[in-house]
């Protein structure tokens, strides 16, 4: 992409001042604090994105009154002061916008750390943790609209070029503007903007000249009462005297993951909903569209046709921190891909994990975890054994380092197991890491040999080696008769790569069992019934997919599993795999039966491919799967510090 | 005689170097108090209390030996040797009360993530974890060696930093039983295979840490006697585990457990609905077997329980983990003849257990002070008030303790003729009697405390201004509330013939209405309460369904470690559960059911629709009282479910917190 087509790096005016792109860093929740200050931590993590060229970084919401305190670890603006300074100083310093956000999240926050009563607008808990929260009485209003201005004074005093306001998914703003969770007889609800316009009123009181941003849920996918993208032009257009720009957005208590979601919702579903809200404010204030916008192109293309004025990318960031300044450079391809699975970036999580990226473990981690560029002192030759994810990112970063490296690989392409799982259905985004990766070792002037099998007296003594071999089957937990036919579900998936995905198996219906609950058998078991087949998922727990929740795919992939017709079997084991059928244990009656199937496809746990290891002496490092199968999270890690520890090594 | 009826209870018993008092053990268990994997103030100032309050022998939390081991956020970090400060300072404050205290160091093995390590999970073997179900490494001998030398670097520094005695946890969550065990060890190397191989790391631990810390301090090891999982160990092995454990002599007892606390955990911290005792055959086969002392666990909640166990010669010492949370006192209660004092725990599992899987450091249900022992202690008031507390439900009684403590002139006035508020109906279903507990061990504090409980007193605003209070605190509590679709509540004579009866749940606990034939029970609340009643008629013999709009009915079952015995006990019954499903409308009968993930809905009759639905606070005499009180020197105040219905734990801690600070 030429550098003159690219509107994203044209500067956008906001009231007086710029923002030297239209690429915004959206806020999101972190966990990189410990207490309710912004951390050292946070400070490196936005100034990575700053340096990177981020035009406008809106810093973690801050909650603006004590009685919000929705996750351990989430800011308190009065505890902010110092943080936003610092912060303020670093985006400055590489010529970014800094801008707090400042929120409540009302009903739906939490007591589990105030130990004290949520406030909302009316007794509706929230749909998944059922806490009733208390009606909130009119000082408790003025508390709250005190707390916004106090806040936004506080950001300003700090430096800050201005806060953005939270009206989005998780918000009392928002909680107050929607049939949903409004439904008060006094005068914030016959009038549902009322609060918010009192929030306003304070923040722009308490801004002074500063940019007050407004992130707005548009569409809360709930018809029946929520707000729908009618009603939310003409809040957009009441509320927008008092605002510098709006972030649009989408999501509510009953659809919070839409905000973010993952690789099923296909970038660009907010785009129309962007451009109908931009035109009900006529151009009066810049809008932001939001919503999965992970390539440089996608954000072009919500830029054009006047869809919207600026872009946030936010998880496209937190994978290439540089994202802006490649694309400044002419060098789009080398932006490496967010890959849309909100494994490790989405963080509402009561285990507190810190923010971190599968392609970019280092996000999050800028103060621990050791820079993989640079070049090292003493360049040497390097083997690495396999081409799957763990091995091209070890491969690229000693190659960055100055080591001569080739990967060999027995397959006859490039990306292992993550070319498998990327034809899962909605995660074929997965697949862009491998393709980044593979072009970045060859750019890095890697050797790669692929349909070659190593054998041990190749990895000679004085060889920098590193195996990262990947997995192998695991063994089953089963009884399997011998006219039975079981399939891994990578060979599904790996048959579906060909379009035989279907033809693989034998006709008839086919039962998942999926020990794991994570996102390989579901996405076989909707592949299969978008085929037609007959399916039935077996899991050992009360629901499917319990490892989803994180990623914010849980419901979802629920509904839609449900609504392809994919029977659940819950609370059940595989006991035996017969010719015709599964025999199928309950965990709590004991009771078995069986499900006439013509095939079972097991999704369970792999192991560790440790042949060539084995063979050659168990002395060689390794990464990945080959140490222990787990996901592309690891496998990049570890490869990345394999090549780091290549150095160390004499 | 010291101890009194506690004989067995209160006589010293030597465990190596050490001697311990009493046989009152406050045994290891997760407390998420740690700081950036330091211990902390709020961990001396917890295991203090328990020695002041008569504990014979304290046993902190695990500490991490090994930097792959960090499987929850709070972990002590026993390797970084920064901890030795927080251990000093522990130590000191529990020793100041002359009461030996031990730390128990652990790997917790495959049981674990790589979250907070980053770094690959270390196990016997490439076996998932049920709960974690991240593949581990199977760790090679230099692997074991670092680990084996990393228990005896900590044991050190234990023992610099003044620990009495070190525990080691081989037991529920730990990589010494994950090698012990055929369900976790595939190895076919010295580490698998026979029992001999597999406790190989148990006997390598142990002489590493012994060979550290000398014979001035006591080792103790602890000991899972059943997983309770498919392969796993059971009894007869740990016994002779046991006993090669004793024969090699480095060891001075034997502490015991159950099951893996990633698979079967609603065993290790059994609610109330697991009978007491439940894990007593493991001491009992141990001691028979061994001749060091062996400690017992598992819900023991009175000094009387645990006496008999110790007469009975089941255990030389018992591990009373909850009810010292529940009261710290609990030893010092006993040994001077006041156990009615004591708060006895109610094994709900709330607040303690349900806190420590949410990763929040522990508290307790009825005992707010339990995880605020480092925060200071409100100074008495200087003017003593008139308080006046409407309701006498979990809220109220604590509100009433609370001022009356602060000084305060404190009187309660019910409605009802009883005190307990809706804990009284809860406690009313098949077992869950022990949550009853609750208010028993309320209403005696508040008496001890000199509040004046007056029941059957209807309070109005003008009762209220005829009491003349300096401070009013309302905690009147919840009024069951309907959905829109449900038809208006039913008359005192019951349903008319064919009519579907929609009904609220308190209406069966409290027996205002006895459904009989096809039930639904409606579960938004997501807790006991839809279960329980579903239970009590399915044991009236009613044909009960539960439908519920989340994915499992009652979801908050899992977090009290209540899911598994539920799902048994609900199978045996017949209960149906149906979950995903709201209730869209009511038409000529039948429920019209939306089943959410596919958008279908269908009609579904029954005899009887039972409510457990969110209620209503009954908040109209707080209102009243503040327009009345608005801007005059009495102090209006509300707790509890009248601001929102939650549940008891809300209730206790509102009601402590207002009822200190008037």
């Amino acid at each position: 992409m030429k550098l003159d087509d690219v509107r994203l790096l044209e500067p956008l005016p906001l009231r007086d001042r710029e923002a030297r792109n239209r690429v915004l860093f959206g806020p999101h929740e972190t966990n990189l604090g410990w207490d309710r200050s912004l951390s050292e931590r946070h400070l490196a993590y936005y100034e990575r994105r700053a340096a990177g060229g981020a035009g406008v970084i809106v810093a973690e919401e801050a909650s603006v009154h004590e009685s919000d305190w929705p996750y351990e670890r989430c800011p308190l603006a009065s505890e902010c002061g110092p943080g936003w300074r610092r912060l303020a100083q670093v985006a400055h310093r590489h010529g970014a916008l800094a801008l707090a956000a400042i929120g409540h999240t009302g009903g739906q926050g939490s007591s589990a750390y105030s130990q004290r009563p949520l406030w909302a607008p009316s007794g509706v808990p929230e749909v998944n943790t059922r806490e009733m929260p208390k009606v909130m009485e009119p000082e408790d209003i003025d508390a709250v609209v005190r707390g916004f201005g106090e806040a936004a004074e506080s950001a300003m005093r700090a430096g800050q070029d201005g806060v953005e306001i939270n009206a989005g998914q998780n918000s009392v703003v928002r909680q107050f503007l929607s049939g949903l969770t409004n439904q008060r007889g006094d005068a914030y609800g016959t009038d549902r903007l009322r609060f918010a316009r009192e929030v306003l009123h304070a923040v722009r009181a308490g801004a002074g000249g500063g940019l007050v941003g407004l992130r707005l849920s548009c569409d809360e996918l709930a018809p029946w009462a929520g707000i729908v993208p009618d009603a939310a032009a003409e809040i957009a257009a009441q509320l927008v005297p008092w605002v510098d720009y709006l972030v649009v957005v989408r999501g509510g208590i009953f659809s919070v993951q839409a905000t973010r979601p993952d690789g099923h919702d296909a970038p660009g579903f907010n785009f129309d909903l962007t451009a109908q809200i931009r035109a009900a404010v006529a151009g009066r204030v810049p809008v932001f569209a939001q919503g999965s916008i992970i390539e440089v192109r996608q954000a072009e293309w919500a830029l054009g046709d006047d869809r919207c004025d600026g872009v946030e990318m936010t998880r496209a960031q937190i994978a290439d921190p540089d994202l802006v300044n490649k694309a400044a450079a002419g060098q789009t391809e080398r932006i490496r891909p967010c890959i849309l699975c909100n494994q490790t970036c989405k963080v509402r999580d009561a285990r507190n994990p810190l923010v971190t990226c599968v392609v970019e473990p280092g996000a999050g981690y800028e103060t621990t975890e050791p820079d993989p560029s640079g070049v090292a002192r003493h360049p040497v030759e390097l083997t690495v054994v396999g081409a799957g994810v763990a091995g091209l990112e070890c491969a690229r970063v000693a190659a960055g380092r100055g080591h001569r490296v080739t990967v060999i690989d027995r397959a006859t392409e490039t990306g292992g197991m993550v070319r498998v799982a990327a034809q899962g259905s909605g995660r074929h985004q997965l697949a862009a890491i491998a393709d980044w990766l593979t072009t970045e070792c060859d750019r890095l002037g890697v050797t790669v040999e692929l349909d070659r099998e190593v054998t041990p007296t190749e990895l000679g003594d004085d060889e920098h080696v590193v195996l990262a071999t990947g997995s192998q089957p695991g063994v089953p937990t089963y009884e399997i008769s011998d006219d039975a036919v079981v399939i891994g579900a990578d060979e599904v998936l790996a048959a579906a790569r060909t379009g035989t995905g279907v033809e693989s198996l034998p006709p008839g219906p086919v039962v998942i069992w999926d020990p794991i609950g994570g996102p390989i058998a579901a996405s076989v078991a909707e592949l299969l019934a978008a085929d037609g087949l007959d399916v039935t998922l077996v899991t050992p727990d009360l629901i499917v997919g319990t490892l989803l929740s994180r990623s914010g795919d849980l419901a979802p992939v629920n509904t839609r599993l449900a609504a392809a017709g994919v029977t659940f079997v819950k609370r059940a084991v595989v006991r035996e795999a017969r010719a015709v059928g599964v025999v199928v244990e309950d965990r709590f009656t004991g009771e078995q039966r069986e499900l006439k199937t013509a095939a079972l496809i097991d999704a369970g746990p792999r192991l560790p491919d440790e042949e060539l290891w084995v063979a050659a002496g168990r002395r060689h490092p390794r990464a990945g799967d080959a140490v222990a199968p787990r996901t592309i999270y690891e496998a990049v890690l570890e490869g990345r510090r394999a090549a780091l520890a290549v150095e160390g090594e004499r | 005689m010291p101890g009194g009826q506690y004989r067995y209870l209160f006589s010293p018993l030597q465990l190596g170097p050490v001697t311990v008092a009493n046989r009152i053990v406050f045994a290891a268990h997760l407390t998420n108090y740690a700081e950036h994997g330091m211990p902390s103030e709020q961990h001396a100032a917890y295991y203090a209390a328990r020695a002041a309050g008569g504990a014979g022998l304290i046993i902190t939390e695990e500490h991490s030996v090994h930097p792959t081991d960090w499987p929850y956020e709070k972990m002590i970090h026993g390797f970084r040797p920064e901890v030795l400060p927080g251990y000093q300072r522990i130590t000191e404050v529990v020793h100041a009360h002359g009461v030996p205290i031990f730390a128990q160091i652990n790997h917790n093995g495959g049981q674990a993530s790589s979250m907070y390590t980053r770094l690959p999970v270390w196990g016997p073997s490439p076996v998932a974890d049920p709960l974690f179900r991240e593949v581990p490494k199977a760790i090679d001998h230099l692997e074991i060696a670092e680990m084996v030398a990393g228990y005896a670097d900590v044991a050190a520094r234990c023992k610099e930093g003044g620990f009495d005695g070190i525990e080691l946890q081989c037991s529920h969550s730990s990589i010494v039983r994950g090698f012990l065990s055929r369900a976790t060890n595939t190895r076919t190397d010295e580490y698998g295979g026979s029992l001999e191989n597999r406790a190989r790391l148990l006997h390598g631990i142990v002489a590493a840490v012994r060979e550290a810390i000398g014979r001035d301090l006591a080792l103790g090891v602890r000991l899972c006697g059943d997983e309770l999982i498919e392969h796993g160990i059971t009894i007869d092995e740990t016994v002779e585990v046991a006993q090669a454990v004793e024969e090699r002599g480095l060891v001075d007892y034997i502490n015991t457990s159950i099951g893996v606390a990633t698979a079967s955990l609603f065993m290790i911290e059994a609610s109330m609905h697991i009978p007491p005792e439940y894990a007593m055959f493991i001491p009992s086969a141990l001691r028979k077997a061994v001749d060091l002392p062996v400690v017992g666990v598992g819900r023991f909640k009175d000094p009387l329980q645990a006496e008999r166990a110790l007469a009975q010669g089941h255990a030389d010492l018992i591990g009373i983990v909850r009810g010292q949370i529940a009261d710290a006192e609990f030893g010092a209660k006993a040994r001077s003849g006041n156990h009615h004092d004591i708060r006895l725990c109610l094994s709900c599992n709330q607040e303690c257990v349900g806190r420590m899987g949410l990763n929040r450091w522990l508290g307790c249900i009825e005992n707010p002070v339990t995880g605020r022992e480092a925060q200071p202690v409100a100074l008495r008031p200087s003017a003593p008030k008139r308080v006046l507390v409407v309701g006498a439900g979990p809220a109220g009684l604590q509100a009433g303790i609370a001022a009356a403590r602060a000084g305060h002139q404190v009187t309660i006035q019910e409605r009802a003729e009883e005190a307990g508020g809706q804990v009284r109906w809860a406690a009313r279903v098949p077992n869950r009697a022990e949550f009853g507990d609750l208010v028993r061990n309320q209403v005696h504090e508040a008496a001890a405390v000199g509040v004046e409980l007056q029941l059957g007193i209807e309070v109005t605003a003008a009762s209220v201004e005829a009491f003349a209070p300096d401070a009013v605190v309302v905690a009147t509590g919840s009024v069951p509330a309907r959905p829109w679709w449900a038809p208006p509540p039913l008359g005192g004579g019951g349903p008319a013939p064919g009519e579907t009866a929609v009904i609220d749940a308190t209406d069966v606990v409290t027996g205002r209405f006895a459904p009989q034939g096809r039930v639904i029970v409606i579960d938004e609340v997501g807790f006991h309460q839809a279960t329980s009643v579903a239970e009590l008629l399915a044991d009236r013999g009613c044909s009960v369904e539960i439908l519920s709009p989340a994915m499992v009915v009652g979801q908050d079952l899992g977090i009290t470690l209540d899911m598994e015995n539920w799902w048994l006990r609900a199978s045996s019954k017949g209960i149906d559960q149906i979950p995903d499903s709201v209730i869209v409308g009511m038409d000529g009968g039948a429920l019209q059911v939306l089943h959410h993930p596919t958008g279908v809905t269908t009609p579904k009759t029954a005899d009887w629709v039972v409510l457990a639905v969110p209620g209503s606070p009954a908040d109209e005499l707080y209102f009243q009282l503040k327009a009345r009180y608005g801007g005059t020197a009495v102090t209006v105040e509300r707790i509890g479910d009248c601001v929102a219905p939650r549940r008891a734990h809300a209730a206790v801690i509102e009601g402590n917190r207002v009822g200190a600070s008037l």
